[in-house]
């Protein structure tokens, strides 16, 4: 009885289906492509999927609560372009990483501040605000590269160091979003904000909270990019935030709120990664890549939809 | 009958749309005495020919924001259409059949999200995400990611002629301004627009047919996105594969600045052409004075917070006073 209780639950969670595509996705390529399933290339993947997935986690918890980050691509631009005027002035890492990753909590917060003071829809706050950070971000460097940049730097964008800390921040927001206070008041906020304020959750504070992560985990993905590429482009993240809001719908989290995980989150950015890397060998034109998400992105929320009717 | 005339009655141009023409105007003054060259007669033409094709857009991008949604692939089915066109261009049809061409590809693309968004009951956005990705990616594939030329010569000489001193092409666009006005405005189907948007549920009680009035704003959209598109490629003679990828932004930008919301049931015609006309005027004063022309883009972004934002502070503190004098009586 209790096994089979068990067996019920596993059929119910939402990632399994996606799991199975997933390794159904492997075997198809690993038979089609010679030299798919290697360690390179997995860990190449695994480089690649790290800058769009850690921004993906913290734009899981905006879209948790509710909410939308369009700016998270130009916070990414900004955070590094602006410490880059540090990087290539020689200031220690000691210094400029945490530079960093302030100037992405700062905007952030920003963003959070404006929605809650202002009461503006959450899309229109960071539509505004993206405009804003890339306008500025061309202002302040010209549009100009900077390819100065230390060899310090690129350890963190080389070898698995990105891809370890992509599933040690994967694994600490998972359990987050589902053991804590934190994670349970942001699923509250998202599913009934009325409801959560009469039952005193300080949405107001949660709300900034959320897009202070985001900005956090734009700028950190920002210093992964920096690794990765071995440069800094004004032009860096632009994209970013239709990647991740469809890495993140795919992964089964709701663009409503009320409900999502880290864990579907990282399985849409994996499938993501695994597909362009698979259309990429197969010398496949790279084009195609736009429309598989795009018919991922109908299919993941179809599916949805369908199992949802089916409970009901 | 009763209902309309007392319509009109109440019918006053809204605040915030003094403010736009007020705004709009005062930058004319500003920038024709800033600049020299502002208030030429060839300035002037260039400034409108060259914002004819996103004007389109816009009343794309405001009939899906009135009916409650929106649509992220005004910029992606305007490069489609126009990449059609060319293409039918280059297997040698006739002008008619290539225009034509682009017109039925902006229907299809509004079919295709209107099915995902009426039938799957995807949200639009995210529909829109997915279907502009798709779209995005065809147009590479069809140019294979270079450039389209070849548009007939008399076709493209269609951007410089002029009606009565105006460009044919800012023409088409009132035309089209007006046309939409009166639709939005004195039509069933148009109120019913409004109505879908402003409360779906309360229109569907009311026996509107809420799919059917979704489905034709995103048909309507692609329509209007091709036309753009048959615009682009009027102006340019070329067809980029580029082409549009900010435009949808930059159109629920104009939108919203002209009175639309994105909860939906709000916004005008005239109001998005103002939004549009406002940032493209700022674009060629910018360009004009040597500034940066980033800070336009700045510039926008802190437009559009401050006047979604003072219009809904004015809604929170209307609600404060609306409560405070409930609980005094």
């Amino acid at each position: 009885m209790r096994t089979k209780n068990r067996l019920q639950r596993l059929i119910q969670v939402r990632e399994l289906p996606l799991l199975a595509f997933i390794v159904l996705l492997i075997i198809f390529f690993s038979i089609t492509i010679k030299g798919f399933m290697t360690v390179q290339n997995f860990a190449m993947i695994s480089r690649q999927i790290t800058t769009v997935g850690i921004v993906s986690i913290g734009m899981t918890l905006v879209l948790v609560t509710g909410g939308i980050d369009l700016s998270v691509g130009a916070i990414l631009s900004f955070a590094i372009n602006i410490g880059g005027l540090l990087i290539i002035r020689g200031l220690p890492i000691a210094i400029t990483y945490p530079f960093i990753l302030l100037l992405g909590a700062i905007m952030g917060t920003i963003n959070g501040l404006l929605i809650v003071w202002l009461k503006v829809p959450a899309i229109i706050v960071t539509l505004g605000t993206m405009n804003i950070f890339r306008g500025a971000i061309m202002i302040i460097t010209r549009g100009k590269y900077m390819t100065q940049i230390p060899d310090g730097y690129l350890w963190i964008g080389s070898g698995y160091t990105p891809f370890v800390i992509f599933v040690i921040l994967l694994v600490i927001f998972e359990f987050t979003l589902r053991r804590t206070r934190f994670g349970r008041n942001i699923v509250a906020i998202g599913s009934n904000e009325q409801s959560a304020l009469y039952s005193g959750v300080p949405v107001n504070w949660f709300k900034i909270l959320v897009y202070l992560l985001s900005g956090i985990f734009s700028a950190l993905a920002g210093i992964i990019f920096i690794g990765r590429s071995g440069f800094i482009q004004p032009q860096a993240g632009i994209g970013y935030e239709m990647n991740s809001i469809a890495a993140v719908v795919i992964g089964g989290t709701s663009i409503y709120g009320g409900s999502g995980t880290i864990i579907g989150t990282f399985l849409g950015s994996f499938l993501m990664g695994l597909i362009l890397a698979g259309i990429t060998m197969l010398a496949v034109n790279a084009y195609w890549q736009g429309v598989i998400n795009g018919l991922l992105i109908i299919l993941a929320i179809s599916f949805d939809t369908l199992r949802q009717m089916r409970r009901e | 009958m009763e209902g309309i005339s007392l319509e009109r009655r109440k019918f006053r141009l809204p605040i915030s749309m003094v403010g736009l023409i007020l705004f709009n105007v005062l930058l004319f003054i500003g920038l024709s005495i800033l600049s020299p060259t502002f208030l030429t007669l060839r300035n002037m033409r260039s400034l409108m020919v060259r914002m004819s094709e996103l004007a389109m857009l816009t009343f794309a991008q405001t009939l899906v924001l009135i009916n409650g949604g929106m649509d992220l692939t005004v910029g992606s089915a305007m490069a489609l259409s126009g990449t059609i066109a060319g293409m039918l261009f280059k297997v040698g049809a006739h002008p008619v059949i290539a225009v034509l061409g682009a017109l039925v590809t902006g229907i299809v693309i509004g079919t295709l999200n209107g099915f995902l968004v009426v039938h799957l009951k995807i949200d639009s956005f995210i529909a829109t995400v997915a279907t502009n990705s798709i779209l995005r990616s065809v147009v590479y594939l069809l140019l294979r990611g270079r450039v389209l030329s070849g548009f007939p010569k008399n076709y493209v000489l269609l951007g410089s002629v002029n009606l009565l001193g105006i460009p044919l092409l800012f023409v088409l666009v009132i035309v089209f301004a007006i046309i939409l006005h009166f639709f939005l405005r004195k039509t069933a189907l148009g109120r019913s627009v409004y109505a879908v948007g402003a409360n779906i549920n309360c229109a569907h009680i009311s026996g509107i047919d809420t799919n059917f009035v979704k489905y034709f704003v995103f048909v309507a959209s692609g329509l209007l996105s091709a036309i753009g598109g048959v615009f682009y490629t009027i102006r340019i003679g070329a067809m980029i594969p580029d082409a549009g990828l900010n435009s949808p932004l930059e159109v629920v930008t104009a939108a919203l600045i002209g009175g639309a919301s994105v909860k939906g049931g709000k916004g005008s015609i005239f109001g998005s052409l103002l939004g549009i006309l406002a940032m493209y005027v700022l674009i060629n004063g910018f360009n004009l004075l040597g500034f940066n022309p980033f800070w336009e883009v700045v510039l926008l972004g802190i437009v559009l917070i401050t006047i979604v934002g003072q219009s809904s502070m004015k809604k929170v503190v209307k609600m404060s006073r609306a409560s405070r004098r409930g609980r005094a009586a």
